[in-house]
Order: structure tokens, then C-alpha cells, then sequence
């Protein structure tokens, strides 16, 4: 079977303490509406997720703050990916509300994909399969 | 009948039921005769026919696609056929009079204006208290308290769990002391305090040691005026977090709050039943009203179960709405909220104080509402939701301010939410006039059928069980879950439109260069330092006494606010009155979302 046909396995959760849950439900349902595979853990803290990514095997790791903890925690999460070595072959993705000037420090510490409120099911959806579709090929 | 025993009748009737047995229905004065309404309907036919356009005859009804919007559709033109069984005095009446669809008041905003009442909170008490001085100074009437995330779920600073969120999204507040550092040199006896304390949970914590704090000011309970939140609504469905105390537990804590501030600080609002947070996290206009009326009817049920007085009770409790982007539906809502409450604390409840039949509400402007591209189109939107709200009659307002979708907002932003304010109540002669809207056949056509949708909702609810019952078996979570998938669809399918969203999008649209808020540096560590400095100096052996005897009386269902006191004078930590009431009350699993 190929990259391509099997079915992306997603783990979304909530990052650390932080309280807003209708960001990371919406785009549970958009994914899961695209054919993917979600598993929602709600809220849980870097080596959980960690943990929980290795143990199911997943393609795409999707986070969702919308509290201010995007640089520290997410830091951490990336971190302990890299250690446990995950990080290359898993994609993180993070979501919510960050100010922009945060953006270009999320990607340098290591997250694949950012979006911000108003990003659309094409946008989260596409590059997901293009990122996983790219990861195949190469 | 005594109250007790006529309350335990009517608990086997819906709330529509016993409005429809006990709303007189004889005797009714239509305020349009009917000859003139049939003279009026057979001209509109003629109208229809001849001026109007077929295709506006066809599509006569049109359902406005909003965000959370109530989805009523609404005719082209509306006329007094449109209420054509109005009976003035009993559906509007005067303003400060029954049914109180006008307003509460009679003068309204001509006596009080309405309390300019802006958020606040962010890094240490000490951060906070600098903006909390900066909005007093520049007119804000009131102060709202927002807490950090390790704060509103209920761990300590210094807390693993707590890493990394110390004062982000709110202020960090640990314990008596922090309290005392948060309003240093803030008139708690003249400015009115709202306590973002959102569950049932954190107010038996925050609450108190708020309390304590005054006592050691030296100022007497009875000069404190403000409000908590203290729903349950909140802390079972709309949060999202690590642990979670049963719904049952956490609306006997509830109301245990209220009961404990009803008689220990009488000017106080002892809870505000929350519908803003639940209709952002996803729900509709009429929904988000539904919720809170289930559960105030639930909580004043417990109330007059424990034995009190409703009248005594109800006048002390207020609600929080959200304003969204439908104008008129956004005034008339607060209106039919008005005339339904005012019904069910009359005929439900036989509610004889006048400030017991109140619905006494606070706003907000939708979060969700706001975009960042462009983002000073976000202070147009919340003005309008602000001046829809002071046309429907709310007492105290805040307004969002435009960089939300980025951050918390800036010094900058936060004066221009308070300015849009000051204009709406200094500039546009809004308040000189109670209840502008009335009489408008659009507004009370729309009031008619916003409260007519409310009832039935609340009728779904009280089938069902009851609010808590609903919350246990998961209905609310998967209704606001399916409803935010739902409207993000109609987002990105162009059926809901946003003014340079996704519709007359810019070609060339660039994110701004928006001065964005910075969290104050070192807050962790300085809180850190605070609680380890504190729990070296307290009396420690007063602290655990205090916290065996709290999860005593919360495995013996006693009310157990005035042991959350004892436990703050001794400068217990909000951590360790939490961790109690995990290891007295157990944890609970929300049920699954999707």
C-alpha cells in the first residue's frame, strides 16, 4: 500500500491547561469528514502527547491553544518529539490564537503547519495530504 | 398552598405548562382593532399584487445567515398584522414596570447609565492592578477580573501542571495575598467588582479569599457590590480541561455559593447565569438563552428546597449574554429574555419582589465575531453589537476590542473598546429614550418569536431531566459541538458572510503590522517565588486543619463556602482547596463531543 491510499491518522489535542474547545472540535470534524482517522484526547501536556502519538502510530500531530502558552509548551512538545524521535517522521501542526510575531518562532522550533482563526477545512485539509504526500515520495 | 408544596407540584409540569395554565388569557385588550387590521390585510394583498416585485412575493421570507445567529426567518416588510393580538399593557407595558419587556427601570439609562465594565487580567496581580488603575482612570465604571489558565482550572503557580501558562490569558492569582496585590489602591467599596470566576468551583475558592482579602482592608462585606459567575454550565461544558468534579457536585457547590453570599454579602450577585461563553464556544442566539433559564429555574428550585425565600434569593442573581452580528434579533433578544424571565419568576416561581422578577444582565461582544484580516473592522462590529445591546436594555456593557484575534488586547485596543462605549452613552442620545426599539412591529414580531423559541427550548431541557441532567448525558456538549462544525461550514462555504473574509476579500491582503500585546516577562517565577515565601511563613498545621475539616463537609454535603473561608484566612492556595475537592467529590469524564 502507498502513502497515499492509507488512511492519515490524526491526534488532535488541547495544550496543556488551556480551556477553549470549539477550535480543535471543528477541525476534528473537518478532518474526519476528509477521510482521516482522528483520535481526540483532550487536554494533555508535551510528554503525554508525546506518549500518545507513539503509541498510536499517527501521521499528523494537530495541537490547539488559544492561552499563550504556544511557545512555551509547544517548545516542549517538540523538544521531547525530537528526543523520542518522532518529530521528522510526524507531522506537528499547531492552531489557535498567537500573535503574528510568534509565527516565524513557532516554525523555527519546529511546526510543520500554523494556523490561525479564519484558517479553512481546504487549507488545514491540503496541507496535511500535500505535506503527507510529499513525506511519501521523498 | 405553602410555596414549598405548591413548588413541589409544579416540578412535575414543564415551565410551559404552567405558563400556559397560569398566563391569563381572558380579558385581553388588542391594541389594533380588527377592522382596522382587515382593512390593513386586504391593502396588503392589493400591495403584494400590484408594487411588489413576484420574485420578493416568492421569496418574501428570508433567513439571515449570522454567526450564532437564531436562524428566525424574517419577512420583507412587517405591519401591525404582524402583532395583530397585541394587548399593550399586558405583553409591553411601561419601562420599570410588569412585564418589564421594556426595561427594568422606569428612567433606565436617565438614572444609571449603564456600568462601562471592560475585562481585565493578564500576568501577576501587580500587571493587572496597573491596567485595572488605567481603565478607572479613563472612566471605566466597573472592573471585570479575568484569571490565567493554571487560575481558572484550579492549580497553584507553582503546580508541573502549571508550566509555562503562569499569567497568559488572564491573572495569576494563588491566593489572600495575590487578592490583596490585584486591587491595591482600588475603591472596593465604590467600584463595582465582577470576579471572572467562571465555575461553581473556583468561585467557593476565589470568592472567599476575595473576602478575606476586604476583611484585612478593613472594609465590611455589606459596602462590596459586584458579581462572580459560579456556572456550572461553564465548568461541565464549555471548558476543556484535565480533571473534571461530577455535574451533580458541581451544581450543589453552585449552589452552595449562593446560598453562602445571600446571607453574608448582601449586595453582591451570587451567580450570573453564563449564556456568552456557551454561545461562542457554539450555540445559537435562542439556545444560549435556553441554557442559562434551565439552569437559573434549576438553582432557584435548590434555592426554595433548602428552604429560602425566591424573593430573597432572585434578587440578587443577574445573567451575561452575547451580542452578535444580528442586529435587531440582538436587541429583541434581550427584550423577550426580559418579558419570559419576568413570566417564569411570577408564575413559576410566585415571586412577589420586583427585583426578583428582573432580568438583570450583562453583556459582551462576540469574540468569535472578530477576524484579523483588517482587523479595525473589528471595532465596527463591536460597537454594533454594543449599541444593540444598550437598545435592548442591558446594564452593564463591555465591548471586545480589535486585536482579540491576536491576542490580549493591547492598552491601545482596550481604550477604544472603553471609548466606543463613552461614545455610545455620550454622543449619540441612544439613552435618552427607554426602549427605543418598542412598538416597532419588526422588533416585537421578532421579541414574540425569540421567546416563544427560548420556552421551547427550555422545554426540550426540563424533558429531558433537567440542565444537569442534560449536561450528564452529554445532549449540550454534542449540540454546541455539531453546532460550531456546522457553522464553520457556512463560513467557508460563503453562506455566512464576513466583510473582508470571505467576502470583497482584498486581492492583496497582507496581515497588518498590529501593535500586539507582550506578556509581562518573569510572571512564573515571581508567583513561584510568592508561594514558597508564603507557605514558609503560614501557619501550616492551620492549613491542613482547615483543609481536613473543608473535605469533611464536602463528603457530608454540608454547604461548604464558609469552610473555603476559614481555609483563605489561614492562606491555604487555591491547588489545595481544589485538590480536596477531587479527592471528596471524584473525577468525572465529559461525556464525547462528536
Amino acid at each position: 500500500m502507498t502513502g497515499a491510499e492509507k488512511k492519515i491518522k490524526v491526534l488532535l489535542a488541547k495544550l496543556g491547561l488551556e480551556v477553549h474547545w470549539r477550535g480543535v472540535i471543528t477541525v476534528a470534524g473537518m478532518l474526519r469528514d476528509a477521510g482521516m482517522e482522528v483520535i481526540y484526547v483532550g487536554n494533555a501536556f508535551p510528554e503525554q502527547i508525546v506518549k500518545a502519538a507513539i503509541q498510536e502510530d499517527v501521521d499528523v500531530v494537530g495541537i490547539s491553544t488559544l492561552g499563550g502558552n504556544h511557545l512555551t509548551q509547544g517548545g516542549e512538545l517538540l523538544d521531547i518529539a525530537a528526543r523520542s524521535g518522532i518529530k521528522d517522521s510526524t507531522l506537528f501542526l499547531i492552531g489557535g490564537v498567537f500573535p503574528p510575531y510568534d509565527e516565524p518562532r513557532l516554525r523555527e522550533i519546529g511546526f510543520d503547519g500554523i494556523f490561525a482563526p479564519g484558517a479553512t477545512r481546504g487549507e488545514i485539509v491540503g496541507f496535511i495530504k500535500e505535506a503527507i504526500a510529499t513525506r511519501a515520495t521523498t | 398552598m405553602s410555596q414549598k408544596k405548591q413548588t413541589k407540584e409544579m416540578l412535575k409540569k414543564t415551565t410551559k405548562e404552567i405558563l400556559a395554565q397560569k398566563v391569563e388569557k381572558e380579558g385581553r385588550i388588542p391594541l389594533y382593532n380588527p377592522e382596522a387590521l382587515q382593512k390593513i390585510r386586504e391593502e396588503m394583498e392589493q400591495w403584494k399584487s400590484t408594487v411588489v416585485r413576484e420574485e420578493d412575493r416568492n421569496n418574501w421570507y428570508v433567513t439571515p445567515s449570522t454567526i450564532l445567529g437564531s436562524q428566525i426567518p424574517r419577512g420583507m416588510l412587517y405591519t401591525p398584522l404582524d402583532n395583530a393580538d397585541l394587548d399593550y399593557l399586558r405583553d409591553l407595558g411601561f419601562s420599570g414596570k410588569e412585564p418589564y419587556t421594556r426595561a427594568i427601570h422606569a428612567n433606565l439609562y436617565r438614572g444609571r447609565r449603564f456600568t462601562i465594565r471592560q475585562l481585565a487580567g493578564f500576568g501577576g496581580p501587580e500587571d493587572t492592578n496597573k491596567r485595572i488603575r488605567f481603565l478607572l482612570d479613563h472612566g471605566a465604571t466597573g472592573v471585570s477580573i479575568i484569571f490565567d489558565l493554571p487560575t481558572i482550572q484550579e492549580y497553584d503557580s507553582d503546580d508541573p501542571m502549571s508550566k509555562g501558562q503562569v499569567g497568559m490569558c488572564g491573572v495569576a492569582i494563588d491566593c489572600v495575598d495575590d487578592m490583596a496585590t490585584l486591587f491595591e489602591e482600588v475603591a472596593l467599596d465604590k467600584v463595582t467588582v465582577s470576579l471572572v470566576s467562571h465555575y461553581p468551583t473556583n468561585t467557593a475558592i476565589l470568592f472567599p479569599m476575595y473576602l478575606e482579602m476586604a476583611s484585612r482592608r478593613g472594609i465590611d462585606w455589606s459596602k462590596l457590590t459586584g458579581s462572580v459567575q459560579n456556572d456550572l454550565i461553564l465548568e461541565c461544558v464549555v471548558r476543556s480541561a484535565v480533571e473534571y468534579i461530577p455535574p451533580r457536585d458541581c451544581f450543589k457547590i453552585q449552589c452552595d455559593n449562593m446560598e453562602f453570599t445571600r446571607k453574608n454579602v448582601p449586595g453582591w450577585n451570587l451567580v450570573t447565569f453564563n449564556g456568552y461563553n456557551l454561545r461562542e464556544n457554539g450555540t445559537s442566539a435562542i439556545t444560549e438563552m435556553a441554557v442559562a433559564t434551565a439552569n437559573a429555574i434549576e438553582s432557584l428550585d435548590e434555592m426554595v428546597r433548602r428552604g429560602h425565600d425566591v424573593d430573597w434569593v432572585a434578587e440578587r442573581i443577574a445573567f451575561f449574554w452575547s451580542p452578535s452580528n444580528d442586529f435587531f434579533e440582538e436587541a429583541a433578544r434581550i427584550r423577550a429574555m426580559r418579558r419570559l424571565w419576568y413570566q417564569i419568576m411570577k408564575h413559576r416561581f410566585d415571586a412577589k419582589n420586583p427585583r426578583a422578577l428582573w432580568m438583570r444582565c450583562h453583556v459582551q461582544t462576540s469574540g468569535i465575531s472578530l477576524f484579523r484580516e483588517e482587523p479595525y473592522n473589528n471595532i465596527v462590529r463591536a460597537a454594533y453589537q454594543g449599541l444593540a445591546s444598550v437598545l435592548g436594555g442591558a446594564q452593564s456593557v463591555h465591548i471586545d476590542s480589535y486585536d482579540e484575534a491576536y491576542s490580549v488586547p493591547t492598552e491601545e485596543a482596550a481604550l477604544v473598546s472603553l471609548r466606543t462605549q463613552q461614545i455610545i452613552q455620550a454622543e449619540t442620545a441612544v439613552t435618552e429614550v427607554v426602549d427605543p426599539l418598542g412598538g416597532s412591529f419588526y422588533v416585537e414580531a421578532l421579541t414574540d418569536e425569540i421567546e416563544k423559541r427560548i420556552l421551547d427550548e427550555v422545554t426540550e431541557i426540563e424533558e429531558m431531566g433537567g440542565m444537569v441532567s442534560a449536561v450528564e448525558k452529554g445532549w449540550l456538549h454534542k449540540k454546541v459541538a455539531k453546532y460550531a462544525i456546522e457553522e464553520q461550514k457556512s463560513i467557508e462555504e460563503g453562506k455566512i458572510t464576513i466583510v473582508g473574509h470571505n467576502y470583497l476579500r482584498a486581492s492583496d491582503l497582507e496581515l497588518p503590522e498590529i501593535n500586539v500585546f507582550r506578556y509581562p516577562e518573569g510572571v512564573e517565577e515571581r508567583q513561584q517565588e510568592k508561594l514558597r515565601k508564603l507557605r514558609q511563613k503560614r501557619d501550616s498545621r492551620r492549613v491542613e486543619g482547615c483543609l481536613s475539616q473543608l473535605r469533611e463537609a464536602c463528603q457530608k454535603g454540608e454547604n461548604i463556602v464558609p469552610y473555603c473561608l476559614e481555609a483563605a484566612k489561614a492562606d491555604a492556595t487555591e491547588g489545595e482547596l481544589f485538590q480536596v475537592f477531587k479527592e471528596a467529590f471524584g473525577l468525572w469524564k465529559p461525556p464525547i463531543y462528536w
